[in-house]
């Protein structure tokens, strides 16, 4: 009963005038962003915190800001898989696959509705996911020591590498890079001034707007300098702008399962929507069998993977509230942005500022709503922006990209700082490093220190600690889970690959 | 592979010389038994690790179908880029927000393939465009530089 009380406090909160019309803001700017190339929700995310704390917006209107850009870049980033059959950002890969070939056969008005229909079903779940199941997290995760939070810390991380299928060493390696980064910067328990090399303008460490836009804009300019035109033509959404009741009945099973499973999915560390909605797609069909059209088309294959993104974006802000560990890159930045208030996103986040934490659930209820109904209405204008030209886009990310860096702490360094992340970025893309994870480390590195300091002061040195209760060794066997599953999957296509042999020679 | 595995190197090279760094980090008081180097180099001591496997079985590199291999054309153009993205960088404070952005903007635009005037017309207009947004409605101060003089 408590949580609904709580939810409908949360309610008052987000149904206020100004936290109605930020939310409002927020989905409008998201779906822009989404759908350009080169723009994805990380970005989108970042600049926006300096623009937050220009405008002295209150943490939970901010955070509100913030959570309705993630939620409409989810969306934009369909149109042009939609449309183009290039993915406006990688979740939406698997979107392209059945709802561009929905697009050829004249029905790119159904296709793009009932993806936003599918989308708002799979945050329905998941927001309704959070409501129950955040505050039991949170409360049980009040049991959690330092030394408990350390092992926590690790797990995330770890599970990065664990989750990510064909490159887990890269991704170890990223996630390391990251965890070293966020120890620039003065050390707070001792004064010490650790990899500064004597500048001013990197005592308080790697300000993180820096490091985002670095990593994910300016290496994606530099990307965009090779993508030359695809040449594939846009495909005009005309004729039936809605689906009927009869298409959505056909796949509200699927948008059930897929939402139930991307919301899991969203709420493991390190696995995010991309994730999600390969694996919803695989799934459905297989399910689907022989009967199925996937990839000519299929209602399904399309529904089954904007089910799973809408689920995940959602699933993924239930361990940033309740562990402080975000589920996703997007999340790690709005971690990050809270920082930046002085709130430490955790379990007793709950307790210590509820209207925050309610205010944010029940703003993503009135977000998906605004995204649900303003997709019908605005989709002309959509597709206008999707025809923007490379050179007016690529200008307009580097100059607000530096606005962004720029409104921070007004310094020509942070400016310098962010080119050179960028290039390193750009490097680290070509050889097939993954970013994401080397902000996830950034993000974490700093509670992860703390805490192991934390615990072992405790115990006075005594490693043990670390290993002695019984949430620790469940964690540390679940870390060792995770360090498992690639070296079973690489060991499973060995077996698979050595059959395949096998049949040839016989 | 080869060009992996210099990246790779560089990158060890690059730990190792943190670590040499990192050595040096002693508390001059210290209250706990972990002092401040613990964390950095237990970091990069994996990370070394890491990229030592790396160096030994690189992993291939996948690439898109819509990606062509970089020639000289178009290494020309990505050096080019980071060298106007830099000077942008430079310019942003000495020379203010709107002449900066106008005059990067619009070479920006030049490099992706538009024509002069066009690119030009994009270059002022985002700068213009861009500082009523975000120093005016937004709050967000950005430098005047050559064109405090008019006294905005």
């Amino acid at each position: 009963m408590d949580t609904l009380n709580f939810l409908a406090q949360g309610f008052g909160v987000a149904l206020t005038p100004t936290n109605l019309l930020i939310a409002l803001i927020g989905t409008l700017i998201g779906t822009v962003v989404g759908l350009l190339p080169g723009l994805g929700p990380i970005n989108g995310v970042a600049i926006l915190i300096p623009v937050a704390f220009a405008l002295g917006l209150p943490p939970e209107t901010a955070l509100i800001l913030l959570a309705a850009v993630y939620l409409g870049c989810e969306y934009g980033g369909r149109i042009s898989s939609i449309l183009l059959n290039i993915p406006g950002e990688a979740a939406t890969l698997m979107t392209c696959l059945d709802g561009y070939p929905m697009a050829r056969q004249g029905l790119a008005g159904v296709a793009l509705s009932l993806s936003a229909w599918s989308s708002f079903i799979g945050a329905l779940i998941a927001t309704c996911g959070m409501v129950l199941f955040a505050p039991l997290l949170a409360s049980w995760a009040i049991a959690f020591g330092p030394a408990e939070y350390f092992v926590l810390m690790v797990l995330a991380t770890v599970a990065l590498a664990g989750m990510a299928g064909d490159k887990p060493m890269k991704t170890l390696v990223a996630t390391l890079l990251g965890l070293f980064l966020s120890c620039v910067g003065i050390d707070a328990n001792s004064g010490v001034y650790r990899f500064t090399f004597d500048s001013i303008h990197v005592t308080d460490g790697i300000q993180f707007v820096v490091l985002v836009l670095g990593l994910f804009s300016v290496s994606e300019i530099l990307l965009l300098l090779e993508k030359t035109h695809h040449g594939q033509q846009m495909v005009q959404a005309t004729g039936r702008m809605l689906f009927n009741f009869n298409e959505a009945r056909k796949v509200f099973w699927v948008n059930l399962r897929c939402g139930l499973g991307g919301f899991f999915i969203g709420v493991l560390p390190g696995a995010g929507a991309t994730l999600a909605s390969a694996l919803a797609y695989m799934t459905e069909k297989k399910l689907a069998g022989a009967e199925g059209k996937f990839g000519k088309g299929d209602l399904r294959g399309l529904a089954a993977p904007e089910t799973a993104i809408g689920a995940s974006c959602c699933g993924a802000m239930v361990p940033m509230l309740t562990l402080g560990v975000p589920g996703s890159g997007t999340t790690a930045v709005m971690i990050g942005a809270l920082s930046l208030y002085n709130i430490t996103p955790g379990p007793l986040l709950f307790q210590n500022q509820p209207t925050l934490v309610w205010g944010l659930i029940a703003s993503l209820f009135i977000a998906n709503l605004m995204l649900l109904v303003l997709n019908v209405p605005m989709i002309k204008i959509f597709t206008r922006i999707l025809t923007v030209p490379n050179w007016v886009l690529v200008p307009l990310i580097a100059i607000i990209t530096s606005i962004g860096v720029y409104a921070i702490h007004a310094t020509t360094f942070d400016l310098i700082l962010m080119v050179v992340i960028g290039v390193v970025g750009y490097l680290m893309r070509k050889m097939d490093f993954p970013l994401s994870p080397l902000l996830l480390g950034f993000i974490l590195g700093g509670h992860m220190e703390q805490n192991l300091r934390r615990a072992l002061s405790i115990s006075n040195g005594e490693l043990s600690i670390l290993w002695n209760s019984g949430i620790a060794q469940g964690t540390w066997a679940l870390v060792l889970v995770m360090l498992a599953l690639p070296l079973i999957r690489i060991w499973r296509r060995r077996l698979v690959s050595n059959r395949a042999e096998g049949l040839v020679v016989d | 592979m080869l060009l992996q595995r210099l990246f790779l190197g560089a990158w060890l090279l690059l730990a190792l010389v943190m670590i040499g760094v990192g050595l040096d980090y002693q508390a001059p008081f210290s209250y706990e038994p972990v002092g401040p180097r613990s964390f950095p180099l237990l970091m990069l001591g994996l990370l070394c690790a890491g990229l030592l496997y790396l160096l030994i079985n690189p992993t291939p590199i996948h690439r898109d179908e819509h990606e062509p291999e970089l020639d000289q054309h178009g290494l020309r153009k990505v050096v080019l880029c980071i060298a106007l993205l830099l000077a942008f960088a430079l310019l942003f404070e000495p020379l203010g927000f709107i002449p900066a952005s106008t005059l990067v903007g619009a070479c920006l635009a030049r490099l992706y393939e538009g024509q002069w005037r066009p690119s030009l017309i994009a270059g002022l207009g985002l700068a213009l465009g861009l500082y009523l947004l975000f120093d005016k409605l937004l709050d967000v101060p950005l430098p005047l530089g050559i064109l405090s003089v008019l006294g905005g």
